[in-house]
């Protein structure tokens, strides 16, 4: 190895393109995996659905609405039947897409916002703030989630009425949301705080220090990218929990009945006695979908973390 | 070093060169960035008088630099010696306060164009940080962040220290990864994917950000196998010529000093035991410390079975011999050794040397002055190679 001539290994990476070509190439090594290009095919899917539903099977019917009898069973009419109503099973499906997703996604943000924040500072900056800020996550850590909603729904909904909207967003759906994310930061704050001690001991962090970073610098430009894997590990698992939660909450009746999420469709199903009576057409399609959702979006997790790792990432 | 370890296109500057007054006016004159503002322009570069940096534990002081003087010229390299736990990094990272929260700069000066930099407060030191006084550190893999481009790493201190724009910021970062010898092309790898001498590189690139006056390599060849330890040794020697640096080089491996430095602090104890002219303190050396030291390194030309040790361990500076700190492990100890610190003197080459050996009564001595100069007086016959 001569002092200027040193060869290049050939390591596919993008270093000198510009911007643009190295966003494609991150993308094409995303859809490169099997596994990313699968949840990413399943969750565009259900994304399209989610933002246009009515273009696809109409507007959102309701008892007055419905267009056929009760609980038929598939055909060419209704494709996957009716529920007891005589509404379309598809058409609900299709529209509760919108809602689980939102649900998902909003809580998801909310925790790990809150989950990263409390982790990094509580690790980077530690003595008295890391005590305060760690028995406040151990008092979310214990709350149960399922509890705490049936607590907090119901109150809340009683003192804003349960009309009220917030950015085109029922106040059903919000308690939810915040039910969700307040119970779930602790757990990503602990994890991301216990990798963040180990760390700040690390010599690079020093070094930061000594070339003049501050420790807000420091944490956003050293640490942060650090955490990054854990952080999306984290939003994947948060995102397939909310689903469940929304869908468990609403099947135990504390979701918005006028807005058809999945777990809606569930309660609606169990309290109509459509197992009993052999129809699988209403059971079958949203919960269908709620796995679907969720099994993509830990593929896409998995594929993003190895992406966003340049140490893991595939050559 | 031996001879076959020298890469061929090594251009060499004389070990022992002595810089002169003039070549150092011109090497600040070549400043990017004016002198600070308190600056004595007439003032030599580095002068640390007394210094001492104590740890705070709880057995108690632990006195890792007790009384350390030297000087720094401009342009001029200068090596720390010594075994692990003497005091050589304390040593460099007291001169900019880089130390663990335990530790104190109990006494002593730092002057830095004259400017004394123990009494400024922490932020007034952030000015002389990076800026006038930076550090190659050791270990270039665990120095630099594993998930972040190694040309943003290196912007960092343009942009926290200088306000660059991220922009510019990059810019230069690139320009100094390719004078370390590190391609464009290559600028924008992650740390795992360089070598480790191509990782050093960037260090020391880093390093040069702020185009200081002083960079401190603290053991910046250590992990490095002996060919990359050559070019790095050599880009370092080249950038000290091409720039006007001045080098301090913390390292234990003695070789390492004699090939690139000028001059030479022998440390023992958290204290100077012998300090001069490469070429002198390794030919003819005084101290009898500096003699085991020099003894226990091995030669490629000796028999390997001869190789000298040193009875004994450093002594612990918690409660340090009083007196000559080698006293129990001297084979020359005198009965004033254990009860008298020796007085450091100064002999007509330029050397200094702590001992009994060596009273300042002895003939051959010059006497010390109270701080010791900045330059060896040396020759000036023999003139410095001119910075490219």
């Amino acid at each position: 190895m001569s002092v200027t001539g040193i060869t290049e290994p050939d390591l596919g990476l993008e270093v000198v393109r510009r911007r643009g070509d190295r966003a494609r190439g991150f993308i094409a090594r995303g859809l490169g995996r099997s596994d990313g290009r699968v949840g990413v095919a399943i969750l565009a899917v259900f994304a399209v659905l989610a933002i246009a539903p009515s273009l696809f099977v109409g507007p959102l019917q309701t008892v007055v609405t419905a267009t056929g009898s009760s609980l038929e069973g598939p055909s060419s009419a209704h494709l996957l039947g009716t529920d007891e109503a005589g509404r379309d099973v598809l058409n609900l499906t299709v529209h509760g897409a919108r809602i689980s997703m939102t649900i998902g996604l909003m809580a998801t943000l909310i925790t790990i916002v809150i989950g990263s924040l409390v982790g990094i500072v509580s690790g980077y900056v530690g003595g008295f703030v890391d005590t305060v800020l760690m028995r406040i996550s151990d008092f979310f850590l214990v709350l149960p989630t399922i509890v705490l909603a049936l607590i907090l729904a119901p109150i809340i909904l009683d003192i804003i009425g349960p009309e009220a909207e917030f950015a085109g967003i029922r106040a059903t759906l919000l308690v939810i949301v915040v039910v969700i994310g307040v119970t779930s930061w602790a757990t990503t704050a602990r994890i991301i705080r216990s990798q963040v001690l180990s760390l700040k001991e690390r010599m690079f962090v020093d070094r930061a220090r000594v070339i003049g970073a501050s420790s807000l610098q420091i944490m956003w430009r050293h640490i942060m990218p650090n955490v990054v894997n854990l952080i999306v590990a984290q939003a994947v698992l948060t995102f397939a929990t909310a689903v469940f939660t929304e869908t468990t909450l609403a099947f135990i009746g504390l979701g918005d009945p006028t807005a058809p999420s999945w777990g809606e469709l569930l309660n609606s199903a169990q309290s109509s006695g459509a197992p009993g009576l052999g129809a699988w057409w209403y059971i079958a399609p949203p919960a269908v979908s709620v796995v679907l959702v969720v099994v993509s979006f830990t593929l896409v997790g998995n594929a993003l973390d190895d992406l966003l790792n340049p140490r893991t990432r595939r050559r | 070093m031996t001879d076959h370890n020298r890469i061929p296109e090594t251009v060499a500057l004389p070990s022992d060169a002595t810089i002169a007054p003039a070549l150092a006016a011109e090497i600040r004159g070549r400043r990017t960035w004016p002198l600070p503002k308190l600056a004595d322009p007439a003032a030599p570069l580095l002068q640390v008088s007394d210094l001492r940096t104590h740890f705070r534990t709880e057995r108690g002081w632990v006195r890792a630099v007790d009384g350390v003087s030297f000087g720094l010229a401009d342009g001029e390299a200068l090596g720390l010696a010594g075994e692990s736990g003497c005091g050589k990094t304390t040593t460099a990272l007291s001169l900019i306060r880089l130390l663990p929260s335990n530790a104190r700069i109990r006494e002593g000066k730092v002057e830095l164009f004259g400017i004394d930099l123990v009494q400024k407060s922490e932020a007034a030191l952030q000015r002389y940080r990076w800026r006038e006084i930076s550090i190659v550190f050791q270990g270039a893999m665990n120095a630099l962040n594993p998930v972040r481009r190694v040309r943003d790493q290196i912007a960092e201190p343009l942009r926290y220290r200088l306000d660059q724009s991220d922009k510019a910021a990059t810019t230069r970062a690139v320009e100094l990864l390719d004078l370390v010898g590190i391609p464009r092309k290559r600028s924008g790898a992650y740390p795992h994917e360089l070598s480790g001498g191509m990782r050093q590189r960037a260090m020391i690139a880093m390093a040069l950000a702020c185009d200081p006056a002083i960079v401190i390599g603290d053991e910046p060849t250590t992990a490095l196998d002996v060919m990359v330890q050559a070019q790095i040794l050599q880009l370092l020697e080249q950038l000290r010529r091409d720039l006007g640096l001045s080098l301090m080089l913390i390292t234990h491996d003695l070789s390492v000093i004699a090939e690139t430095c000028d001059r030479v602090l022998v440390m023992y104890a958290g204290r100077v035991a012998e300090e001069g002219p490469v070429s002198r303190v390794f030919t003819a050396p005084r101290h009898p410390y500096t003699r085991k030291l020099l003894a226990s390194f091995p030669n490629i030309h000796a028999d390997r079975r001869t190789l000298d040790v040193i009875p004994g361990e450093p002594p612990d500076l918690v409660t340090p011999p009083s007196g000559c700190r080698f006293t129990p492990r001297c084979p020359y100890a005198m009965p004033v050794c254990s009860e008298v610190v020796p007085p450091e003197v100064r002999f007509a080459d330029g050397v200094r040397v702590a001992c009994h050996l060596f009273p300042p009564t002895d003939p051959d001595v010059v006497e010390v002055p109270p701080t010791p100069p900045t330059t060896a007086p040396k020759e000036r016959a023999s003139a410095p190679t001119a910075p490219a």
